[in-house]
């Protein structure tokens, strides 16, 4: 318990670092959004003081001192209140992200569980069975497939399947006819739409976890706990899931956190490849449209999924291994 | 009939893309009901491999290649893993060497229980629970252990786990492989002290591997004696103890003796008199300037250390003979323990010894009395947190990084494990170089000249052969040799040896014993020995200190402490050596 209440304050300690360290580096940075825009104006000939004043007034002017700015922007956070996207005038940019969030946590994240779960079990067996086929073929064609650059996976799968074949859509999350709903024919249209990007992900990220997880198997299963375990003639299967497993799996979680933290700010690659509209796809938007007011919530966003796939992390951690309770 | 009859047993390692290794060769005996015997060798000798074999846990590489293994009639070397595994309830259990490491870190002590009874199905649900109490009660341990996990308990506590572990599986032979050798010397011998009770008790047939043969003399009734994959004696312990019959049982007997005899000495380290009220080894070295730690100043008589080169071949130090002398006055070392809440623990408390010039100290103590940390506060590794500690006119206890350099040109250290203690990618001339760059202004051809040097006097020769091998080219004593070697490098005048022997076989520990022993008469150097084991402590110091909990509960002159301790924390110590015939051993 105490674990848990102490992970949850570090937790909102960093939450608060990042929160007015996004705060901050806006202001720290040299010029405003006003001036980059009127500067790429200025390229054209010289601007007038009304045109700056129009676009200063269209894009506002911090006003009052920083304490307050930083007040109101904590009270903007807390409400969800990130300003207007200048790309998607007038929309807010609080509904952008909702809009695009489900989309990326749904497959990306939704993948790298299945990817993990499913390449640890195939890591366990390699290693339970080391030397057999079922250790030759995950490890070898687990480093194959993750050996390839993941949107040259993407493109080759479009090419083959997509194009060639004809049997599964080339871009988008749902059929341009379909409009998003909870019904059965949407999802099922959206599942449709997501398998050549979830193949892509599982292709690409499932070798890693096979390789991770035989390595530390093999390991484990040479430590003197599995040997004591076999010479009290404990059933295979218990030794080897709950003897060896059990432990090999704890430093693999780390590499879990990490690839949880990376699902919303890593997604940026395979959501352009297949124009799937997440916050990848978001990311990518803003960043070309210099759309600031969208950039700033993102990033704050990847921030705070990176510090909660950590703490979930941490919290495992502490239900599967009793020496990080104490 | 035997329970256990062995018949012309061989074990092969075969690893992969090598050639195959004997490990076992032909190998026969019978176990009765209720022997207790103990199987002893050195490393490589086979023991555990045979230990392994009898209990159906030989695994790739290890392989039974030929004869049989009967268990109660029925040949279990030839069983499938399943049909091991049934065997294993009412049959032969084992009891590992690092019992701190048998047990699941992530499964409280009670899942332990109930796996095994699960996995054979002797104990009903109803009745499991009182069973594990009943089993660890045996072991004693409180009922409250079950709640634990591995983590949470001492080295001790979960050797006695896994004892009841084992026992839980009601067999009727148990293997120990070292149950001890991880283990604190007070707490080897109170597990040492339940095994026998249990063995008596429960009536199993037990065999005790070890390397130790003076515990397996004290404990066992009957001795097989391993040596390269033989088994070369197997005899009655009391046989054994009167009339060894094969030359390698007469060595690993020679090399036995009790720290409290009068006159104390093992093969290749003659005996430092009992009586002699001096330790002045300075004055042997010749022109150094004379220092006296005792009261009064003898002549010595020299002593032979057959193991370390001949004394011509050795170049004496002009004039560098130790001359400074380390004065700990007063220190104390508390650790902050990392969570808050916790006692802070002191490691040191109030420690003050003076190692003069030449001389050579022992501090003694079991495991956590803070010998280690003494030897990490005069390296400069850790400052104290109070006292002060000098060396000269180096202040250590408040030393600046500069200064480190120099104070580690003069205060080196020796490891306690050798296997770790060298980078195994390089060669021993590099391991060498290093040091010898660092510390003195010899370089190229000089700097050789100077490993070559320093590899004689360890006794590694021919030098240049020692000189191009790789550490894993090496045995145990032979790399502890380098270690030396490379702590000399610098020219010291103080050698800390932290357990310099601990990790090496019975046969090898005199040689290198010897040699601290003649580089201290040779060079003149200090040493200040840090170790547990008594004996060895009698054979190389004149002075010794007793540790308890960072306290020193007991100093003096290393003869006089041990032969008439006054202290009840040396005693025990002392008492917890295996003494098969208390100073029998010693005369022979």
């Amino acid at each position: 318990m105490r674990y848990t209440l102490s992970k949850v304050g570090l937790l909102l300690l960093t939450l608060w670092a990042a929160v007015t360290l996004n705060f901050l580096l806006p202001r720290l940075m040299p010029g405003s959004p006003a001036d980059a825009a009127i500067a790429k104006l200025a390229q054209n000939g010289p601007v007038s003081p009304s045109t700056r004043a129009a676009i200063e007034a269209q894009l506002g002017v911090p006003t009052g001192s920083a304490w307050d700015q930083y007040l109101q922007y904590l009270n903007n956070v807390v409400h969800f209140d990130f300003g207007v996207s200048y790309t998607f005038f007038p929309q807010s940019v609080a509904s952008l992200v909702a809009t695009a969030l489900p989309w990326t946590l749904v497959l990306v994240g939704f993948v790298t569980i299945v990817a993990f779960i499913f390449g640890t079990l195939l890591g366990v067996l390699a290693a339970w069975k080391r030397g057999s086929w079922l250790d030759t073929l995950p490890t070898v064609g687990g480093t194959f497939a993750s050996a390839f650059p993941y949107f040259w996976t993407a493109l080759l799968l479009l090419f083959f399947l997509g194009y060639v074949a004809g049997w599964f859509p080339t871009s988008g999350a749902y059929s341009s006819s379909a409009t998003p709903d909870f019904s059965v024919a949407f999802l099922l249209d959206a599942l449709y739409h997501s398998i050549l990007p979830a193949t892509t992900i599982l292709i690409t990220s499932l070798g890693g976890w096979i390789l991770g997880m035989r390595s530390t198997m093999i390991n484990t299963l040479g430590d003197d706990y599995v040997t004591f375990a076999e010479a009290n003639g404990l059933h295979p299967r218990t030794v080897a899931i709950r003897y060896a497993a059990r432990n090999a799996i704890l430093p693999n979680l780390t590499s879990f956190g990490l690839a949880l933290g990376g699902v919303v700010g890593g997604s940026l690659l395979v959501e352009r490849v297949f124009n799937y509209p997440g916050v990848g796809y978001l990311l990518y938007t803003a960043v070309v449209n210099q759309d600031f007011p969208l950039m700033q919530a993102l990033f704050l966003i990847i921030t705070i999924s990176v510090l909660l796939a950590n703490f979930i992390v941490d919290i495992l951690y502490g239900i599967l291994d009793p020496r990080t309770r104490r | 009939m035997s329970l256990v009859s062995v018949q012309g047993l061989f074990v092969v390692y075969e690893p992969q893309g090598a050639l195959p290794v004997p490990a076992v060769r032909n190998v026969s005996f019978d176990l009765e009901q209720g022997d207790f015997v103990g199987l002893v060798g050195e490393s490589g000798s086979g023991k555990s491999t045979l230990g392994f074999a009898l209990t159906g846990l030989s695994k790739p590489p290890a392989r039974v290649s030929a004869g049989s293994i009967l268990f109660d009639g029925v040949d279990i070397a030839g069983m499938t893993p399943a049909q091991l595994r049934v065997q294993r309830h009412g049959g032969f259990a084992m009891v590992l060497q690092s019992g701190m490491n048998a047990l699941n870190p992530v499964r409280s002590i009670r899942d332990h229980f109930f796996d095994i009874f699960t996995a054979h199905g002797h104990v009903s649900k109803r009745d499991r629970e009182a069973r594990a109490i009943e089993l660890v009660g045996k072991v004693e341990l409180p009922a409250s252990v079950l709640d634990r996990f591995s983590g949470e308990l001492s080295g001790g506590m979960r050797q006695r786990v896994s004892i009841a572990l084992a026992l839980s599986l009601e067999p009727r032979l148990m293997v120990f492989d070292e149950p001890t050798t991880a283990l604190d010397v007070l707490v080897q011998h109170a597990v040492m002290d339940t095994i026998r009770e249990l063995q008596k008790s429960e009536k199993f047939t037990a065999v005790l591997i070890s390397h130790d043969l003076g515990m397996v003399l004290e404990v066992t009734e009957r001795v097989m004696v391993m040596h390269d994959g033989l088994v070369v004696e197997d005899a009655l312990a009391a046989e054994i103890l009167a009339a060894p019959q094969h030359p390698y049982t007469r060595m690993l007997l020679s090399h036995y003796g009790d720290p409290r005899a009068a006159v104390v000495e093992v093969p290749g380290l003659a005996a430092r008199g009992g009586d002699r009220a001096t330790d002045v080894a300075v004055a042997a070295a010749g022109n150094a300037p004379v220092t006296v730690t005792g009261d009064t100043l003898d002549t010595l008589e020299p002593v032979a250390a057959p193991a370390a080169p001949p004394a011509s071949t050795v170049r004496r130090r002009e004039g560098r003979a130790a001359r400074e002398a380390i004065v700990v006055t007063n220190v104390s070392k508390i650790y902050q323990r990392p969570s808050r809440g916790e006692e802070p623990v002191c490691a040191v408390n109030n420690v003050s010894f003076t190692l003069e010039p030449g001389a050579s100290m022992a501090l003694v103590g079991a495991s956590g009395s803070g010998k280690s940390t003494i030897a990490k506060l005069i390296t400069g590794v850790e400052r104290p947190t109070s006292g002060s500690i000098t060396f000269g006119d180096l202040q250590i206890d408040t030393i600046k990084r500069r200064q480190l350099k120099r104070l580690h040109t003069e205060v080196q250290m020796v490891f306690q494990d050798p296997y770790a203690a060298l980078n195994p990618l390089h060669t021993v001339e590099y391991i060498l170089t290093r040091p010898i760059l660092n510390f003195s202004r010899l370089r190229g051809r000089d700097a050789r000249a100077r490993v070559l040097e320093l590899l004689e006097t360890v006794g590694l020769t021919p030098v240049e052969q020692f000189a191009a091998r790789l550490p894993h080219q090496l045995s145990g004593g032979q790399r502890q040799r380098v270690v030396i070697a490379r702590a000399l490098a610098s020219d010291p005048q103080v050698i800390i040896a932290d357990e310099p022997v601990s990790m090496l076989d019975v046969s090898l520990r005199a040689g290198v014993l010897a040699l601290l022993d003649s580089l201290r008469e040779t060079w003149g150097v200090s040493m200040l020995y840090i170790t547990h084991d008594l004996l060895s402590a009698r054979l190389v110091t004149d002075q010794i200190m007793v540790l308890n909990s960072g306290a020193v509960v007991e100093e003096g002159r290393t003869a006089d402490v041990l032969q008439n301790p006054q202290d009840e924390y040396t005693i025990r110590l002392l008492e917890a050596i295996p003494h098969p015939t208390v100073g029998g051993l010693v005369q022979s």
